[in-house]
């Protein structure tokens, strides 16, 4: 939905009223508002009322303030910060608790580092913030990033060639990503990371020629990745665990009903554990009691969903006890770290996949490895899925749910997945292309949030919304 | 957006530093070697390192891939090109011997962070006389062990510091210099054999607490102090983010005939100029160590 050149020009003549409504002090700008940021593609109609009260709290960029930053600053709890379509050259820091920023058009409302700032809009410790339809492009390093937060919202959101990750949720927990879109990071096109429980929601992302599509490292937690697209990224899922960041292992993420296919993508900018992964839908490395199931995955030169180890060279703690996966991210974090004597090799454990649909995954559609440790011994399952090829052979033989894994169960030997080959692999495996510089398609041009324009302002919650996960079918190819 | 503007602003009334340095040396040599330096007694020491995965307190963390090596000290020859032993120098690219506050300002960075403008340096590290090209280097900005992280405030723009002893003849605390393979919490006095995935890695861990008063001093030591138990001493009052400094090389295996230009493998030590966007350094101390929120961790990328 486009912005109306008339409602500009209506919430222009409101100018002072609606900063004498949201703002609060001197902080608030009295300039006249340029209009030259706003696009001139403007249909008419919806102009809201000079006196409607639904306009209360609504803080108009750039009609009462220059910058979304001014506007930021003078917003109050439950402030809507409304922006006009336009490119804003801005990095936001966000420090106020539930308020919502909300672009007018999600392809024409756009943040633009221009490749010199960071983060297009960094959520600092503040709870309830949403972020809502708009796109953030060109930024060193997030588009759009939350940390240290209890309650965040992610809506309608792009991000679009950014060098670290497009929508990155770090020691954040309770929240919803949704309909929104990654491309062109090395890291991952969304990330949630350092959390236990995280309780957040993926649903209806789309992330695509990144290093990785999704990466959580040491999330988990009622962490739910459903309906979403990962594709022609160097590889598609990724959760791992690693001391290198706090609340290890990563444990207790359900991945259901996503399409995951073509992850080989050769010229994207990578990460080296992107490179390191490349070629796999579904690899869950080194996390533990997992959920992966009715997911459609194919087409990957490696494994459709593959359960690896992660091997941690450089570690900073020990592994903490199967006794102490409970125990929250804030408790953990007041363990003081043990020096280890080697490096750590973190088994995927105690994961369950099952009634995935695979094929054409050129190693495996299934697998499970370890580099050392007996695969009996490691606890996954595998029930229902429809596939040809697995590694080792058989699994599902090997490897039912519901029943205690034994070396009894058949040859775990027989084609099982050589992992260390992986690290001579990545030695020849395309080298990362600079972020800024990487080919992307051209953006899509995407469904705005319905209503951007008069629709209220709800801060987020910091309890996602629930969905039935039983009611999830494994989704139809769209290509 | 006045950002670049009202640096430039605070940056005019301001000392040029290293006009500041000059005049309170007071027509002193500029002879390093004049100079010995008892690091640990002048400016203290941490209680121990700090180590361990990241992502406990708050922090800010900028990588900057290496810029260029001179014989240049901005800080300890200043004005004289050619003066030092070779260092290694990341973040500004224009830093040489006649660097000041305000040549730096603005300038061009090998820094992810672009308004990271300050000038970090270290001693070359030489193989056979040759300097082997580091990777990066890594700047971690945290409250120091303890400390409020609500009282710490931002290096004010030109301060200029030095940390770890460049004359050391003997070990040195390494609280202060240690050497490491890739990020793991291993401080060794000297350079371990690293395996082929993790290279070697320097890091100088710098003061917190400054005296509020001086850019720098004769020495370029004594305004600087390490916080104690969570406290900076009343001669040094202001607590400021305790930046550990580290540079990456792409050394692998044994390292024992590997040299610094500075001389041994002991005399590792590390310089630093805060040519920060001081705005954006501001904002940064505020929102994430202030506020003890972890705004970034570093990479996954081995290389800038």
């Amino acid at each position: 939905m486009k912005r109306s050149m008339s409602a500009l020009i209506g919430v222009m003549l409101l100018g002072t009223g609606l900063v004498a409504c949201g703002g609060d002090d001197s902080a608030t700008t009295t300039d006249t508002p340029s209009t030259e940021v706003a696009t001139s593609e403007a249909p008419t109609t919806d102009a809201p009322s000079t006196d409607a009260p639904a306009t209360e709290g609504v803080l108009n960029v750039p009609a009462d303030y220059a910058t979304i930053q001014e506007a930021v600053d003078a917003a109050v709890e439950g402030d809507l910060i409304l922006i006009a379509p336009g490119t804003y050259n801005e990095a936001v820091q966000v420090t106020t608790n539930n308020i919502i920023i909300r672009g007018i058009d999600r392809n024409t409302v756009i943040l633009d580092g221009n490749f010199e700032l960071d983060n297009g809009i960094r959520v600092v410790g503040a709870n309830g913030v949403a972020l809502e339809n708009m796109t953030a492009m060109n930024y060193t390093k997030n588009g759009f990033f939350w940390t240290g937060v209890t309650g965040f919202r992610g809506d309608y959101l792009t991000a679009w060639r950014n060098g670290d990750y497009g929508v990155y949720v770090f020691d954040s927990v309770g929240g919803v990503i949704d309909n929104s879109y990654g491309a062109g990071s090395p890291d991952a096109g969304v990330y949630v990371g350092q959390c236990y429980p995280c309780d957040t929601l993926i649903t209806n992302f789309t992330a695509e020629y990144n290093g990785l599509g999704y990466s959580g490292t040491n999330s988990g937690g009622n962490m739910v990745i459903v309906n979403s697209i990962f594709r022609n990224n160097r590889a598609g899922v990724v959760p791992n665990s690693g001391s290198y960041e706090l609340c290890y292992p990563e444990r207790k993420t359900t991945i259901i009903g996503n399409l995951v296919y073509d992850n080989n993508q050769p010229d994207t900018p990578a990460i080296d554990v992107a490179i390191l992964a490349m070629g796999n839908g579904i690899l869950n490395a080194g996390g533990v009691q997992n959920i992966i199931e009715r997911n459609r995955v194919w087409n990957h030169n490696k494994t459709g969903i593959g359960l690896v180890p992660f091997l941690e060279e450089d570690a900073s703690d020990v592994m903490p006890e199967k006794s102490a996966w409970e125990m929250t991210c804030e408790e953990s974090k007041n363990l003081m770290p043990v020096q280890p004597d080697g490096a750590l090799l973190w088994d995927s454990q105690d994961n369950t996949v099952r009634g995935n649909v695979l094929e054409d995954n050129r190693r495996a559609d299934i697998a499970v490895g370890s580099a050392g440790s007996d695969l009996w011994t490691l606890g996954n399952c595998f029930e229902g899925n429809t596939f040809t090829t697995s590694a080792p052979l058989d699994l599902e033989t090997l490897a039912p749910c519901g029943t205690p894994l034994s070396k009894d169960t058949g040859d775990w030997t027989a084609g099982d997945l050589n992992v260390i080959m992986w690290l001579v692999d990545a030695e020849t495996a395309p080298p990362s292309v600079d972020w800024k510089t990487a080919t992307l398609p051209d953006m899509p041009m995407f469904d705005s949030m319905p209503d951007a324009a008069t629709a209220p302002g709800v801060p987020a919650s910091a309890t996602p919304p629930t969905i039935d996960l039983d009611a999830i079918t494994v989704p139809d190819k769209i290509d | 957006m006045t950002r670049r503007t009202k640096s430039l602003l605070f940056a005019g009334s301001l000392f040029l530093f290293s006009s500041c340095a000059s005049d309170l040396q007071d027509g002193e040599t500029n002879d390093h070697s004049a100079m010995p330096v008892d690091a640990a007694s002048v400016m203290g020491q941490p209680d121990q390192p700090i180590t361990g995965p990241q992502g406990r307190v708050g922090q800010f963390v900028v990588e900057c891939p290496y810029s260029h090596a001179l014989s240049d000290d901005p800080i300890v020859y200043p004005g004289d090109s050619g003066a030092s032993h070779l260092h290694a120098f990341f973040g500004n690219v224009t830093a040489n011997a006649d660097s000041t506050l305000e040549s730096l300002l603005d300038k061009g960075t090998t820094c992810e962070q672009t308004l990271d403008t300050a000038s970090y340096w270290a001693p070359a590290l030489l193989e056979n006389g040759q300097l082997i090209t580091p990777e990066k280097s890594i700047a971690y900005y945290r409250a120091g062990l303890g400390v409020d992280p609500e009282s710490v405030v931002a290096f004010p723009a030109g301060l200029l510091m030095i940390a770890g002893d460049p004359l050391a003849t003997e070990a040195q605390p390494t609280s202060v210099v240690a050497w490491s393979c890739g990020s793991a919490g291993m401080r060794d006095a000297l350079p371990p054999s690293c395996p082929t995935d993790r290279g070697l890695r320097l890091d100088v861990t710098f003061p917190d607490c400054w005296d509020g008063k001086n850019l720098d001093v004769v020495g370029h030591r004594t305004h600087m102090y390490y916080s104690s138990k969570g406290q900076c001493p009343s001669s040094h009052p202001v607590p400021v983010p305790q930046l550990i400094f580290a540079v990456a090389y792409p050394v692998h295996g044994d390292a024992s005939q590997l040299r610094l230009a500075s001389g041994s493998l002991l005399t590792g030590h590390a310089d630093f100029v805060n040519s920060w966007d001081q705005e954006k350094l501001e904002d940064e101390v505020k929102l994430c160590i202030g506020r003890d929120i972890v705004c970034g961790v570093t990479s996954g990328r081995t290389s800038g």
